[in-house]
């Protein structure tokens, strides 16, 4: 399993395009929001937050769009097959690395620019926590989406994974309330690491199945 | 010792049949050649031997426990935005990269070993990814169109190899329009589309 | 055992050949309880004591929403069998209710919005329950495009299936919605558990009409899946000679 974090890790690591580009994307939107609208500062603190979300939303899908398109087209995944029979180790493997080489640096992106937009040195960390565990969510979500799209094009992923995404933006937004708030964080944190953790243990299974039947 | 075992193979695909009633054996240190023209389903066995795709009759039976198979198909299985060495790196365990770098030499790759595989040529990108097979230990070969992209030396370096390798018990499954110069039995796909 | 049962009684052989003898009567009757409990409703059950004539649009709307998960619901218990034990039929009936399912969430969410305009002020609210059943129309629109983008049927089917199996998290939530958030939308009007909140004379037309929108619904995905299933099978000798 090692092996595969660390081939995971060596393979996104050189495609420099496929994890930088969604970062400077998220930064491009965080900044051009506050710049596209006449909207006062005390008003900015309140709305900023449905700007880190959307974003979060919209980068997580880019940024897991080729996952498993690139393996399937070069002929790997056919390789990987016949030595491991099933996919499961390798999707973990990718949806993690993928989660510690974007995700977790789009959360910190995040978070500086929640700091940014009024929110307390003390409550940044909280945001931190939040955001990090809904890309873990929405990576794995949206990496369903690229499977069952390989090679359909992007659009066809969004389709078919949206509809799963959209209740984890709602969770997300709930978790964002918390800390605006100040009420009930550490409750709505630990149910949303449940759910992390469950699908991120369900969903590399269900991946595995729909990249068996694009190979069969 | 029998390796592998093939029973009243059929596919059909969009409910149209692509063979049927396919039955074959493949014994240690022997070779098939599948011949057939476009679209008679050469890929497509390989895959159902390989397990890769299901039947939609009958079975594949590995006679080995554990048995090892190496496959090169249609597609390389190289990252084009890594460079030769680095590809091996990925593909290879430390234990055997150095077996890997040896054939690199031998295929003449050690002169663009640190270029961009995307700038490397079709035949030398063939080369690389055929060094997956070179390098393996493995009780049978797969191996789909190996031929193409390669250049004469290539080629006999191809055969001699295969040669051997079945010399030392290995099996060998290829398809190719280009006749391989070793010894193997044949079987003919006609490309069967009747109900 | 049970596999063999399984693959006996569902061929798309026997299925178009079985309901083509009660298709006409499940229409029939269909039609016949949408009609009455329409007219019942629209006709003769009394006004709604705080909303007026305005509460008639019930009839339409709570049928066709029960049905819209309903559906999903079928269609994932078909979903199961297709990746489970390989029944083709139930891929098809799948492919074929997605399209009943976009019909039917379309007019829960259409008369749904018509019903929000006398009560609630607006035709559009962001609560739980009204977002849950487009994210459910969006889902039956990704699972018709997904099986539509494969050339090869049997792949399309799998991946399809495994979309609807995934999907079906979604039921739960749109059907809890209303407990679960504080929202807009009213508590369902009739429950398992709980039993019925409306009065009996609008509750015996409601109950006819979603008897008679389940009806429809059962012929018209015998209709689509009838033709779905000809169609897909149009090389086999039975569907030459049906034709």
């Amino acid at each position: 399993m090692i092996n595969f974090f660390s081939l995971e890790a060596f393979k996104l690591r050189h495609k420099l395009r496929a994890w930088l580009g969604p970062l400077l994307i998220m930064i491009l939107v965080l900044i051009a929001f506050p710049l596209s609208i006449d909207i006062s500062q005390y008003d900015l603190n309140k709305f900023y937050f449905s700007v880190i979300v959307v974003s979060l939303l919209m980068i997580s899908f880019l940024a897991t769009e080729s996952i498993f398109s690139e393996d399937y087209e070069d002929g790997s995944l056919e390789q990987i097959h016949l030595e491991e029979k099933d996919f499961y180790k390798i999707t973990l493997a990718k949806i993690l690395v993928h989660v510690f080489f974007i995700g977790i640096p789009m959360a910190l992106i995040g978070s500086i620019f929640s700091f940014a937009n009024g929110v307390s040195f003390a409550e940044v960390p909280k945001i931190f926590v939040i955001l990090s565990i809904s890309t873990l969510i929405l990576f794995n979500v949206f990496a369903f989406g690229s499977a069952l799209s390989i090679n359909k094009g992007s659009m066809l992923g969004v389709v078919a994974s949206l509809p799963l995404a959209l209740p984890a933006i709602v969770l997300l937004g709930r978790g964002v309330r918390t800390v605006q708030y100040g009420q009930g964080f550490f409750e709505v944190s630990v149910f949303m690491a449940g759910v992390a953790l469950i699908v991120t243990a369900l969903m590399p299974v269900i991946i595995s199945a729909t990249l068996k039947t694009h190979l069969e | 010792m029998q390796l592998v075992t093939a029973n009243n193979l059929g596919y059909s695909i969009n409910e149209k049949r692509l063979f049927h009633n396919l039955s074959f054996s493949l014994n240690s240190g022997s070779g098939l050649h599948i011949k057939g023209g476009n679209g008679s389903g050469k890929s497509t066995l390989l895959r159902i031997v390989l397990g890769l795709t299901s039947p939609s009759k009958g079975g594949v039976e590995y006679c080995k426990p554990n048995l090892q198979v190496s496959y090169l198909g249609h597609k390389n299985a190289i990252k084009h935005y890594l460079t030769p060495m680095q590809n091996l790196e990925l593909i290879f365990r430390s234990s055997a990269l150095q077996n890997a770098m040896k054939w690199m030499n031998t295929l003449g790759l050690n002169k663009v070993q640190d270029e961009l595989t995307a700038n490397l040529s079709f035949g030398q990108q063939k080369k690389l990814a055929l060094i997956r097979i070179f390098a393996s230990e493995s009780d049978l070969i797969i191996l789909d169109e190996p031929f193409v992209g390669l250049d004469n030396s290539s080629r006999d370096l191809l055969n001699e190899f295969l040669q051997k390798k079945l010399a030392s018990d290995t099996s060998l499954i290829l398809t190719s329009h280009i006749e391989p110069n070793i010894l193997c039995s044949e079987l003919v796909l006609s490309g069967d589309t009747d109900d | 055992m049970l596999t063999s049962f399984i693959h006996r009684f569902s061929s798309p052989k026997s299925f178009v050949e079985v309901t083509a003898l009660f298709f006409p009567y499940v229409m029939f009757l269909g039609f016949s309880c949408l009609a009455l409990g329409w007219i019942w409703g629209l006709a003769f059950a009394p006004e709604d004591a705080i909303q007026g004539n305005s509460y008639r649009i019930i009839f339409l709307h709570v049928p066709a929403s029960i049905m819209a998960q309903l559906i999903y619901f079928f269609m994932s218990i078909c979903a199961l069998m297709h990746l489970v034990w390989r029944v083709k039929l139930a891929a098809y009936l799948i492919k074929s209710a997605a399209p009943v399912g976009v019909l039917i969430t379309f007019i829960a969410l259409f008369s749904g919005s018509i019903w929000g305009i006398p009560t609630w002020g607006t035709w559009w609210q962001w609560d739980a329950r009204i977002t849950s059943t487009l994210i459910l129309f969006i889902m039956y629109l990704g699972i018709i495009t997904l099986h539509s983008s494969f050339s090869n049927a049997e792949k399309a089917d799998r991946l399809m299936s495994i979309l609807v199996v995934v999907g079906v998290v979604n039921i739960p939530i749109i059907k809890k919605s209303v407990d679960w958030w504080s929202t807009l939308h009213q508590p369902a009007s009739i429950s398992i558990s709980d039993g019925a909140s409306i009065d009996p004379s609008m509750l015996y037309p409601l109950t006819i009409s979603i008897l008679g929108m389940a009806l429809t619904m059962i012929a018209l995905g015998i209709l689509v899946s009838k033709l779905y299933i000809l169609t897909r099978e149009k090389n086999k000798k039975w569907v030459q000679a049906y034709v």
